[in-house]
C-alpha cells in the first residue's frame, strides 16, 4: 500500500501530463488517501500558472453546454484544457449522478482535453471541498485554462469567486423577475456575465436587463463587467467569451486562489480523530469514528444489548448520542471550540439489536459565531440503508482553538495584550 | 479505506434503448454511489478515456440489442490503456453462449432481465471495493 502510494502518486508523472497519473492523483486528493497531502505539497509551488475560469449559474442555465463549446474553441486554438465539473450529492443517500459530461462527451474525447466530474459530498458553496487542490494539480500538470463548473447555483453558492481568476455567471434568458431576485447573489461575483441560449427570443431583453443592473453598480478594480450573448447551439459568441476571459486574466491576473491559504486536509481529519479519541461518553456508547473532514463527520455503532429500551429496540437516547457525536465532531472540525446550543431530533424507525447504524453530519451553514448541521442516522455500515432518525443542531463557535495549548486561536495570540 | 464507489454507466454501439441504464444509474446513486452517466452511442475510445480520467472503479455496460458483442473490444482497449483493474459488468439481453464469451473476455458478471436492483447494487459495491484495492496495491 505504501509502495503503491509512492509509485502511483508521482509528482513527476503529473508534471509530465501523464493522464493516468493525473486521474489517480485526483482520486487520492478527493478521498484524502495516504500520500495525497505529500503530493499536493510537492506540486504546490507550481500552481498559479493556469488561468482558472469559473462557470456558475442556476440549474439548467446551460453551463455544461457552454463549456462544451469552450472546449471546442480552446482545442481550435491549440490549448490544453481541463474541466472540473461539480455535481450535487444526494442529501439522502450521499450518492450522485455526475451528468455534466453528457453535454460535452464529443469535445471531451479530444486528446488535449481532460474532464473530471466531482460530487459535492455535502459541501456547501457550490463546489466539492477538495476542488481547490484538484485545480492546483491540473494547473501543475500544465493545463491552461482550467475550467471549474459549479453545481447549479443560486444566491449563496459563491465559493467559486475565491477559487477562479475569472468568474463567468451564466444567465439563461427569460428569468424575468428572477434576474432581480438573483442580482444580489451570484451576479455580484461575476467578472463576465454570459447570457446563454442566445437563439431564444428573450435573450436580447435579458442582455438589456443585465446591462441596466450593471449601470447601477460601481466597477471593481477597474474592470468593466461585459455582458456577452452566446448561443452554444449555433457556436455564436463563444470565441468572444474566451477573448473576454483572456482579457480579464490580462487585466486582473492569475492565481487569485493562492492568496488564501487553505488548511491541509489531514489537519481536520487528524484533529477530529483526536477529539473522537478523547470522547469518553462516545467510547462508552461504543460509537466509532468512520470518516471526518472540514465540516463533516461520520460515526457508527452496532446496537448492543446495552442500547436497548424496555420495548427491546434501540433506546432513543442511544440514537441521540450517535447523532450528537457526529454533530459535535463536525462542528469542531474546523479547529475552533464549538458548543451545542440547540438541537432537534425526529425518530423515524426502530433499530434492533445487532444492527449497524451510521450517523453522518454535514454543514448546512457556518458564520463566524453560529453554525448549523444536519445529521442523519441510517442503517448500514456507511448509512446506505433506511433513515432511522434525523437531527438538526446549532452550535455557538467560541474564540478558543483546539490546536493551541493555551486554547487561544493562534492567529490572534500575537495581538493579545499581556 | 472505505470509499464511495465510482461507477460509469454507459452504452456502446448503436443501440439507443437507454431506459434500463438510466434506471440502474439512478438506483446506484440511491445506494450511495457516485455514478458517471453517459448517453448511448459511445465510442470505445471515448469510454476508455472517460474511465481513465474519472478513475472509475466499475463500468456497467447496458446492452439490449447485440451491442454486448463489441464488449470484448472494450475489454481489450481497457487493458491496452492500463485499466485492467476496472471491473466491467454487462446488463441486458445476452444469450447464454455470448455470456460465456464475455466472461472469457474478462467481464466480471452479466446481469439478465429480472435481476433485482438491490442485487446489482450489492454486487457493484463488492466489485468496486476489489477494483479499488487492486488499483492502489498494484
Amino acid at each position: 500500500m505504501e509502495k503503491s502510494s509512492l509509485t502511483l502518486l508521482s509528482a513527476d508523472a503529473v508534471r509530465r501530463g501523464d493522464r493516468a497519473a493525473i486521474a489517480r492523483a485526483i482520486t487520492a486528493l478527493e478521498n484524502e488517501m495516504p500520500g495525497a497531502a505529500a503530493l499536493a505539497d510537492a506540486l504546490a509551488t507550481e500552481a498559479g500558472r493556469a488561468h482558472v475560469i469559473g462557470i456558475t449559474g442556476p440549474p439548467g442555465a446551460g453551463k455544461s453546454t457552454l463549456i462544451a463549446a469552450l472546449l471546442a474553441e480552446c482545442t481550435k486554438r491549440g490549448r490544453r484544457i481541463a474541466v472540473v465539473a461539480v455535481d450535487p450529492s444526494s442529501p439522502l443517500s450521499g450518492g450522485a449522478v455526475l451528468g455534466d459530461r453528457i453535454r460535452m462527451s464529443e469535445q471531451a474525447a479530444a486528446e488535449n482535453v481532460f474532464v473530471r466530474s466531482l460530487a459535492s459530498r455535502g459541501h456547501a458553496g457550490g463546489l466539492a471541498r477538495t476542488t481547490r487542490r484538484i485545480v492546483d494539480l491540473l494547473d501543475a500538470a500544465g493545463y491552461d485554462p482550467v475550467i471549474v463548473e459549479t453545481v447549479g447555483a443560486g444566491q449563496s453558492e459563491v465559493a467559486i469567486a475565491a477559487l477562479a481568476d475569472t468568474c463567468a455567471v451564466v444567465c439563461p434568458p427569460g428569468l424575468g423577475d428572477d434576474v432581480q431576485a438573483i442580482k444580489a447573489g451570484i451576479l455580484e461575483i461575476a467578472d463576465l456575465l454570459v447570457v446563454s441560449k442566445g437563439d431564444s427570443a428573450l435573450a436580447t431583453a435579458t442582455v438589456r436587463d443585465l446591462e441596466g443592473m450593471l449601470a447601477l453598480r460601481a466597477r471593481r478594480g477597474g474592470w468593466k463587467v461585459p455582458v456577452l450573448l452566446t448561443s452554444a447551439a449555433r457556436g455564436e459568441g463563444v470565441a468572444a467569451l474566451l477573448d473576454a476571459a483572456d482579457a480579464h486574466a490580462q487585466a486582473c491576473g492569475r492565481g487569485r486562489r493562492l492568496a488564501r491559504p487553505e488548511p491541509a486536509p489531514a489537519d481536520e481529519r487528524a484533529r477530529t480523530a483526536a477529539l473522537a479519541a478523547r470522547d469518553a461518553f462516545a467510547r462508552n456508547c461504543r460509537i466509532e469514528l468512520v470518516d471526518a473532514g472540514a465540516g463533516h463527520a461520520e460515526v457508527a455503532m452496532t446496537v448492543g444489548a446495552e442500547h436497548l429500551n424496555f420495548n427491546g429496540t434501540c433506546h432513543g437516547g442511544a440514537l441521540f448520542a450517535l447523532a450528537d457525536t457526529a454533530f459535535g465532531l463536525a462542528s469542531n472540525s474546523h479547529g475552533r471550540v464549538a458548543a451545542g446550543i440547540e438541537v432537534h431530533i425526529s425518530y423515524h424507525a426502530a433499530a434492533r439489536e445487532g444492527e449497524r447504524l451510521a450517523a453522518r453530519a454535514s454543514e448546512v451553514s457556518r458564520t463566524r459565531r453560529l453554525a448549523t448541521y444536519r445529521i442523519e442516522v441510517r442503517r448500514g455500515a456507511r448509512g446506505e440503508g433506511d433513515l432511522v432518525a434525523s437531527f438538526t443542531g446549532t452550535v455557538y463557535v467560541t474564540g478558543r482553538h483546539h490546536d493551541s495549548p493555551d486554547g487561544e486561536a493562534p492567529t490572534r495570540s500575537s495581538r493579545r495584550s499581556p | 479505506m472505505d470509499i464511495r464507489p465510482k461507477v460509469l454507466v454507459t452504452k456502446i454501439g448503436l443501440d439507443g434503448h437507454d431506459r434500463g441504464s438510466r434506471i440502474v444509474a439512478a438506483h446506484l446513486r440511491d445506494a450511495g454511489m457516485e455514478v458517471v452517466y453517459t448517453p448511448p452511442w459511445q465510442e470505445i475510445a471515448a469510454v476508455v478515456k472517460l474511465a481513465q480520467e474519472e478513475d472509475v472503479d466499475v463500468i456497467g455496460v447496458s446492452s439490449l440489442a447485440t451491442d454486448h458483442l463489441i464488449v470484448p473490444r472494450l475489454m481489450e482497449a481497457l487493458r491496452a490503456a492500463g485499466l485492467s483493474e476496472v471491473g466491467v459488468i454487462v446488463g441486458g439481453i445476452v444469450p447464454d453462449d455470448d455470456e460465456r464469451a464475455l466472461l472469457d473476455a474478462g467481464v466480471a458478471r452479466v446481469f439478465h432481465p429480472g435481476t433485482s436492483l438491490a442485487d446489482i447494487a450489492t454486487y457493484v459495491r463488492e466489485l468496486a471495493a476489489r477494483s479499488r484495492a487492486a488499483k492502489f496495491a498494484a
